[in-house]
């Protein structure tokens, strides 16, 4: 579904990302570790057709988002790390207005459960967001990516500043998605979210993408040391 | 999708106090402009029916008299107080409400409304023109200012651009936003409008169809106003810079656009005062014939001629009164005289509406506010049209007083009297402005000026929205 050729980015001939190239299939979670400035985002970014890439390709079901970037838009869903919404509005307003960017048409019954299928409770659904959490929100961007029955998942560190229940929610509901088929790309600091969750973890350095494996082959003491081994 | 983007841009500003006590206070102020405006305009017609009709019944009762002593007593032409002026007063206030008709001179209007009041009226009236023409682009920069620089101020245009929705559609949307709230406030004071002007008595002219397309040439300002707000608020990524940006821009061409064009026009086509004016037509009736003065040089030559013409030897053998005559002649020169210097204000007139017309390029308050007036009958053009008509009244009413004096009387009989007969035969003035068709067929220019502004702020608009970075 996700797809990276030689995708390249460079800022003043700096470069953020070189080079990179990965697949991410229907069902994948494929977690992007690294340090801050590694590149995680800048991958997202060209995802999401927010920057231009210096060369290479990004593609997302098999277009090109440089050239089809509405269509590919359609397919995905992004949270980013601190999702921010529209505080006047509520959390039910907030999805409909969302999901009516992308084309879906729901009743408030199908939107109220929407938001209870990804954790939110139903008392805070008429609520203006400017009373809501991180957590409610990230859920809120959750229901989004529901309603919008994206095959693809676009997520820049969602978890971080999330309490560990609120974040093992998150996970789960990742997991459910994941069964359903779709693809997950998600940058994290989170090692033990990743090796949990993730089926793919590749480990970014400068740019570059340094190693890449699934999680079956590898136990979390060993990522860790792997990890740090790069880092240093 | 454009619906639900305007449906939910509405409901952040409604649900935004600043908004609902703004619009408040902008509609309360139209309305009551508009009941001020009602009072004043019912108390001016009946003032000015119950003035013309005394005019009349004066000019009809002034018993026997010479006919050319009853030119000299003359009558009024009163200036007709339009419906529409009720919305847009224009230069009303300051072009005056009445000519006094008399033989021999060409009289200015007089009774400004301006001379009545107080130095503090400078400040302005409280007039519908005011709000719709100055504070509603106020209240468009008031909500749009942050249409779009609060999506980067609140992070919300990440996930926004991540739904896959086309960036004409979402400024489509915004614009419906902060276009729906104007209409709201514009259309019930149109609809308010035309109740009240259609149920004045004697309320004269009014026409919807010239209402309609008044409020069509706000809307079309707004729809500009709306895109220029919506062009700077996606440019800036910050609120109050968009905001300043605003309101320089609503200075300059709301305020400072119209005084520097009518300082413009000044200089290039400057009007001359009034002492000059009047010395100018002095100089000129000197040189020329005098109806009063037989012994004038110009009469002389005017009496040999005429001898001449009629193969007599004195003035006494013409077959018509020789002193009517005479004054009837000088009054066809002065006549000419007045309509050679107004015709060179005119032309100045003209000249500077050029000057308004070029630096309204710079401005769309300027054909809005032309076409306001002109499409209300408040502007110098309605004015002196007017005038004009009433000169030539004037002229008339003096023509059939010395013609009756030349006709019916023999010369040297200066205690020959006319009597009620012919004052009734001297039709009442009755003035027809101009048609709407005329008068917008005049600002077919500002008209089009207008819609250029329209033009190039949507495709500018356009351009703008398509180039806005999320990163």
């Amino acid at each position: 579904m996700l797809e990276a050729k030689q995708l390249s980015k460079n800022y003043n001939g700096q470069a953020a990302l070189a080079d990179l190239t990965l697949t991410v299939n229907k069902g994948d979670i494929f977690c992007l570790l690294g340090a801050n400035g590694a590149g995680k985002t800048t991958t997202i970014n060209l995802f999401l057709n927010f920057l231009e890439p210096s060369s290479g390709q990004a593609l997302i079901g098999g277009k090109d988002v440089t050239k089809e970037g509405i269509e590919t838009k359609k397919l995905l869903a992004y949270i980013p790390e601190n999702l921010m919404l529209y505080p006047n509005l509520s959390g039910i307003e907030n999805l409909d207005y969302f999901s009516g960017l992308a084309g879906k048409k729901y009743s408030v019954e199908e939107l109220s459960r929407f938001l209870l299928e990804a954790g939110l409770q139903t008392d805070a659904h008429k609520k203006r967001v400017n009373a809501y959490s991180k957590g409610m929100r990230q859920k809120v961007g959750i229901a989004i990516a529901l309603a919008k029955k994206a095959e693809v998942l676009l997520l820049d560190e969602p978890t971080s500043g999330l309490d560990p229940k609120a974040s093992n929610e998150f996970s789960e509901l990742l997991k459910k998605l994941s069964a359903l088929g779709v693809a997950t790309l998600m940058a994290t600091h989170d090692l033990f979210r990743a090796k949990e969750t993730g089926t793919h973890i590749g480990i970014m350095k400068e740019g570059k993408l340094v190693e890449l494996m699934t999680t079956d082959q590898i136990n979390h003491t060993d990522l860790e040391k792997l990890y740090l081994k790069h880092m240093n | 999708m454009i619906l639900k983007i305007a449906l939910k841009e509405l409901k952040e500003i409604v649900r935004d106090g600043r908004f609902r006590i703004t619009a408040f206070v902008v509609a309360a102020l139209l309305v009551a402009a508009l009941f001020v405006s009602k009072s004043y305009y019912q108390s001016v017609n009946a003032q000015h029916n119950e003035a013309k009709k005394n005019a009349r019944s004066e000019w009809v009762g002034q018993g026997e008299k010479n006919p050319h002593s009853a030119a000299h007593y003359g009558t009024y032409a009163f200036k007709p107080k339009y419906p529409l002026s009720l919305l847009d007063n224009g230069v009303d206030k300051f072009s005056g409400v009445s000519i006094y008709l008399e033989a021999h001179k060409r009289n200015e209007a007089q009774y400004m409304a301006a001379q009545d009041q107080t130095a503090l009226s400078r400040f302005g009236d409280l007039s519908p023109d005011f709000v719709l023409i100055f504070i509603i682009p106020l209240l468009i920069i008031l909500i749009g200012f942050n249409s779009f620089t609060r999506e980067h101020e609140n992070n919300t245009l990440r996930l926004l651009k991540s739904q896959g929705v086309s960036s004409w559609k979402l400024a489509a949307g915004k614009w419906l936003g902060v276009f729906i709230p104007v209409l709201l406030i514009v259309v019930p004071i149109y609809i308010l409008a035309a109740i009240f002007l259609s149920n004045i008595k004697d309320y004269g002219q009014f026409s919807l169809g010239a209402l309609t397309i008044l409020f069509g040439v706000y809307i079309i300002y707004y729809a500009v106003f709306t895109n220029i707000t919506l062009v700077v608020s996606a440019l800036y990524r910050k609120s109050n810079l968009a905001f300043v940006t605003l309101l320089g821009i609503w200075i300059v061409s709301c305020l400072a656009m119209p005084k520097v064009s009518t300082a413009i026009a000044d200089s290039l086509y400057p009007y001359p005062t009034q002492v000059e004016f009047e010395q100018q037509i002095a100089e000129d009736k000197k040189k020329g014939l005098d109806g009063h003065n037989p012994w004038n040089e110009e009469s002389k030559k005017l009496e040999q001629e005429t001898l001449k013409k009629y193969g007599v030897d004195s003035i006494q053998q013409l077959p018509f009164n020789w002193a009517g005559f005479l004054m009837q002649e000088g009054e066809k020169h002065t006549a000419d005289i007045y309509f050679k210097h107004y015709q060179l204000l005119k032309d100045t007139y003209v000249n500077q509406s050029k000057v308004y017309r070029a630096t309204a390029a710079f401005s769309p308050f300027l054909p809005a506010r032309f076409l306001s007036m002109a499409i209300s009958r408040s502007d110098y053009y309605s004015h002196w049209d007017f005038a004009d008509a009433a000169e030539k009244y004037r002229i008339e009413l003096v023509g059939k007083m010395n013609g009756a004096l030349m006709n019916n009387s023999k010369y040297g009989d200066w205690d020959y009297l006319e009597n009620d007969k012919l004052w009734t035969a001297v039709e009442d003035f009755n003035y027809e402005p101009p048609t709407y068709a005329a008068i917008l067929n005049l600002n077919g220019s500002n008209l089009a000026t207008l819609l250029g502004w329209l033009l190039a702020s949507s495709l500018i608009l356009y351009a703008v929205v398509n180039k806005i970075k999320v990163i």
